[in-house]
């Protein structure tokens, strides 16, 4: 009898043997092995934000890891809990990833007070992205509001590092008042690239403010739109994204041509826990990114 | 200690109480496996009526027991200008507990019929928060030390450490015991905050709802649970009172 | 599939030589309600004696072997401002004697989720592997409704399948592992007598149903009752107590929650079972709440069960068993909320 039960060890599967590669989702391994990486630069952004540049500790991990725009990973910090945040910086770079935090609970308040050289742990990435190569040769439309900055900035390294392979590029941005505003050091050099038009705007002025006031789909007011030749990555909370949307959809664009990145509290990453889960859909496999038409179908999701 | 660049202090604590039975600060020398490691992350400068004029400063103040004398007003006044933290502890600090039963009756009579012909100085029993601000509440009857150690543990490292939302009957379902409704008996479970780890129904008694009720509570249709199963109105109203923790929701 | 023939006698050995390797979990009696009608749960067993198979159902089901309501997913050691992750997922080999076919077919729902496609368990993987499964056919149990769902009968997913013919069981051979079992005890090969009783055996228990839920193309009629008053009648019994996820034998959810030790020595991530009727089930940081009112957190639990997995894995999540309905003290019986929404489309 004693052969019969012998203890089956799922780690000696050949899969299980091959390194560990987030990339390769059907590939039974360790799910819940984090890479080991270094917070190698804090950037303060904003009073609630910051910019931390992550760098994989083990070489080999650090060169296998890759993504693509609008994929999250799960940031851990061991003993305080791991949360998902969206990459953002961009695909090209190698030697570390950036991801924008806000300050909201406990494992973003750890982050905050973490020191330079402190180490966290990172899983993924996960979720799907922005069809970025499907949007060459159209003209493209990156619209943020508020953090939608963060998830929105790997998209637009994607396309100003390609300029060549795209025809018009606005890049709209709002917020809240001045001091809210993500990246504020960048768009100057975004703004002087070949032919890209960059916008800010927004809600509630200081004194030293001299762009355009208002919201964001103010901005769109002055954009010649050709629907059938253009493409929109829209990300912000979502009212915004709502009203973007709908304009964009009334000036005759396609819903399957307008993404948007969706926010949920996800604890695994991997389509378990369904606690993204909205209706039927699973936010960290099906999403973050969609089109807007599946939006519209999620009855949760606005 | 160092993590994340940061190294972490010992908070000065102090530790007080009002009128109780003082079980909860028993709780804080129980749990011999972690007493050593809880002492070393703090530095206890008060405990058990040392008196007011103590030198040392504490930034933590754990307080047991519930207001009912015009002497512990002044004392838990003097206590929260001191402190950082004011922490309640266990249902009497927390609610009033089970000395606020006495609130129902007249107070000269309560006082003769305990003290006879040398009646003490009292007052209607308040819990804390209704003396004085509260920062923290840990309720039950009595705490649970694990509790306070990871409250303490968030205190000293900001470590998560959230009040379960949902009520005792999920911990209930999650160490098997048989629904004690099922059995006959009745039970605060339902609408009760968890985080005790449900000892009560486990040994086959109902919970008196030391906790409190839970983040969101359905009491209409707990009344409707409790009668269909014949409970009296007095069984239910008593045990609603028992604690405290109901007021302004039965 | 290969069958076989038990004796009684052969089968005792069976328990009595797996016992003597390996834990035996099946349902036991555990005690009696306020109305003397027995209690059965699914718990280690030291004697053949102790398993009751004329068990009705059980309280809970076994769900609880293979996902556990907290399980460690990964430690952690502090030491010099730096960590180390360790995971471990090896488990001891158990037996699961006298499963009903619901909770075989839950099993199956749930290998779905956690042992095939994407990110595939480790943790879920190695209980699975690890555990030898006997089930058993049985009468249908007061209210289950597993017929409607197709899952009264099951086809793989175990090691054996008893059907009891009085004098000896009808074996259903689903592994190789099962089949060497069965060589120790010298099952015999089946007669003609034998399939013949077996089958009379099968149509005995199929007649015998009596609850019945029309599931009947349920995934469309839940999107069209989106609205219906049928989710505000029950979602305002609903405690949101999560007792219903806590025994059914496929809801899933979970939250991952740390814990360091006093000393902050170790930390420990752990998954910890959750439910979609908890009020906090769909909080995000800052404190929104995507489901804050019980009424659609419990639609959503309805959606999960009958639209949402039949979308990915093309069957619905339930398996009939009624347990949730004999849990839920408010008395929301998925029988009556699915009838409900059937007669709401009809008027």
């Amino acid at each position: 009898m004693k052969n019969l039960f012998q203890p089956y060890d799922v780690s000696l599967e050949s899969e299980m043997l091959e390194p560990l590669d987030f990339n390769r989702r059907s590939r039974l391994k360790e799910t819940d092995r984090c890479f080991k990486a270094e917070i190698l630069n804090v950037i303060r952004l904003t009073d609630m934000e910051k910019l931390f540049q992550v760098r994989i500790l083990d070489e080999s991990e650090g060169e296998r890891f890759s993504f693509l725009p609008g994929q999250f990973v799960m940031v851990e910090v061991p003993g305080y809990g791991e949360i998902p945040i969206s990459i953002s910086s961009s695909t090209s770079r190698t030697g570390y990833v950036e991801l924008c935090i806000r300050r909201a609970g406990i494992v973003t308040g750890a982050l905050h007070r973490a020191k330079r050289g402190a180490h966290i742990g990172i899983r993924g990435p996960f979720g799907t992205h922005f069809p970025i190569e499907t949007m060459k040769g159209y003209d493209v439309l990156l619209i943020a509001g508020g953090l939608g900055l963060a998830p929105l900035r790997s998209s637009i390294f994607a396309v100003i590092e390609n300029r060549a392979d795209f025809e018009n590029v606005h890049i709209l941005y709002g917020t809240k008042s001045p001091d809210q505003l993500l990246f504020d050091y960048q768009y100057e050099e975004w703004g002087r690239i070949d032919d890209i038009d960059l916008q800010v705007i927004v809600e509630e002025p200081d004194n030293e403010w001299t762009g355009p006031v208002g919201l964001i789909t103010k901005l769109l007011d002055g954009i010649e739109i050709d629907p059938q030749r253009t493409f929109a990555i829209v990300c912000g909370p979502p009212v915004m994204f709502k009203f973007v949307c709908s304009r964009l959809s009334e000036q005759g664009m396609p819903m399957r041509r307008m993404f948007i990145s969706l926010e949920r509290r996800m604890h695994c990453g991997m389509g378990k826990c369904c606690r993204c889960n909205i209706g039927s859909t699973f936010t960290c496999m099906e999403g973050p990114v969609f089109d807007y038409w599946t939006v519209m179908n999620l009855k949760e999701a606005i | 200690m160092k993590y994340l660049g940061i190294e972490s202090q010992r908070p000065k604590i102090g530790v007080f109480d009002f009128t109780g039975c003082e079980g909860c600060q028993l709780q804080l020398a129980n749990k011999e496996e972690t007493l050593a490691a809880f002492l070393s992350c703090i530095d206890v400068v008060c405990f058990r009526e040392i008196s007011s004029a103590s030198g040392e400063g504490f930034t933590i103040a754990l307080v047991e027991g519930a207001i009912s004398r015009e002497d512990e007003v002044e004392r838990i006044r003097w206590i929260r200008e001191q402190a950082e933290v004011l922490v309640a502890l266990g249902s009497c600090a927390c609610f009033g507990g089970v000395n606020r039963l006495k609130n129902d009756f007249d107070l000269d009579e309560a006082n003769r019929e305990v003290y006879g012909d040398q009646p003490k100085p009292t007052l209607p029993v308040r819990a804390i928060n209704e003396v004085v601000p509260v920062d923290l509440e840990i309720p039950g009857c009595p705490v649970s030390k694990a509790e306070v150690e990871r409250v303490v543990q968030h205190l000293i490292w900001e470590v998560p450490f959230r009040f379960p939302a949902y009520p005792v009957c999920l911990e209930c379902k999650q160490r098997y015991t048989v629904c004690v409704f099922e059995m006959g008996e009745l039970c605060l479970g339902p609408i009760t905050r968890a985080g005790c780890d449900a000892p009560c129904p486990a040994a086959g008694l109902g919970c008196w709802g030391c906790r409190g009720p839970a983040q969101e509570t359905n009491f209409e249709e707990f009344l409707s649970v409790a009668r269909e199963r014949g409970f009296s109105e007095d069984e239910i109203v008593d045990r609603l009172a028992f604690f405290g923790g109901f007021r302004g929701i039965a | 599939m290969l069958f076989r023939c038990l004796s009684k006698e052969g089968f005792r050995d069976l328990v009595e030589m797996t016992l003597e390797t390996i834990e035996v979990v099946g349902p036991k009696e555990i005690g009696r309600d306020k109305d003397d009608n027995p209690i059965h749960h699914y718990l280690p067993v030291s004697n053949p004696d102790e398993l009751d198979f004329d068990y009705a159902t059980t309280e809970y089901s076994a769900k609880t072997y293979f996902l556990p309501f907290q399980e460690n997913l990964s430690t952690y050691r502090f030491d010099e401002d730096d960590w180390t992750q360790d995971i471990r997922y090896r488990i001891q080999p158990r037996a699961i004697i006298g499963l009903h076919a619901c909770d075989i077919n839950g099993l199956l729902k749930l290998d779905k989720v956690f042992a095939r496609d994407f990110f595939p368990s480790p943790y879920y993987i190695s209980r699975r592997e690890n555990t030898f499964i006997v089930g058993i056919d049985h009468e249908p149990c007061e209210g289950g409704f597993c017929r409607s769902l197709g899952t009264d009968t099951v086809t793989h997913g175990f090691d054996l399948f008893l059907t009891d013919l009085g004098d000896r069981y009808f074996v259903a051979i689903g592994s190789d592992r099962g089949f060497g079992a069965l060589q120790k005890v010298h099952a015999r090969e089946i007669t003609d007598e034998d399939t013949h009783d077996y089958l009379t055996e099968r149509q005995r228990l199929a007649g015998l149903f009596q609850a019945e839920v029309p599931v009947h193309d349920l995934g469309t009629l839940l999107d069209i009752e989106f609205t219906s008053e049928v989710w505000e009648k029950w979602g305002r019994k609903c405690m949101s107590c999560g007792s219903c996820a806590m025994v059914c034998p496929t809801c899933y959810c979970y939250g991952v929650m740390e814990k360091v030790s006093m000393d902050f020595e170790r930390g420990v991530k752990q998954r910890q079972a959750y439910s979609c009727n908890l009020v906090d089930f769909a909080e995000v940081a800052g404190g929104h709440n995507f489901r804050p009112d019980s009424t659609t957190r419990l639609k959503y639990r309805y959606y999960h069960q009958h639209r949402g997995f039949v979308e990915i894995y093309d069957e619905p999540k339930c398996v009939g068993c009624n347990r949730c309905g004999r849990t839920c003290l408010a008395g929301i019986s998925p029988v009556e909320v699915i009838t409900d929404l059937q007669m709401d489309e009809q008027t």
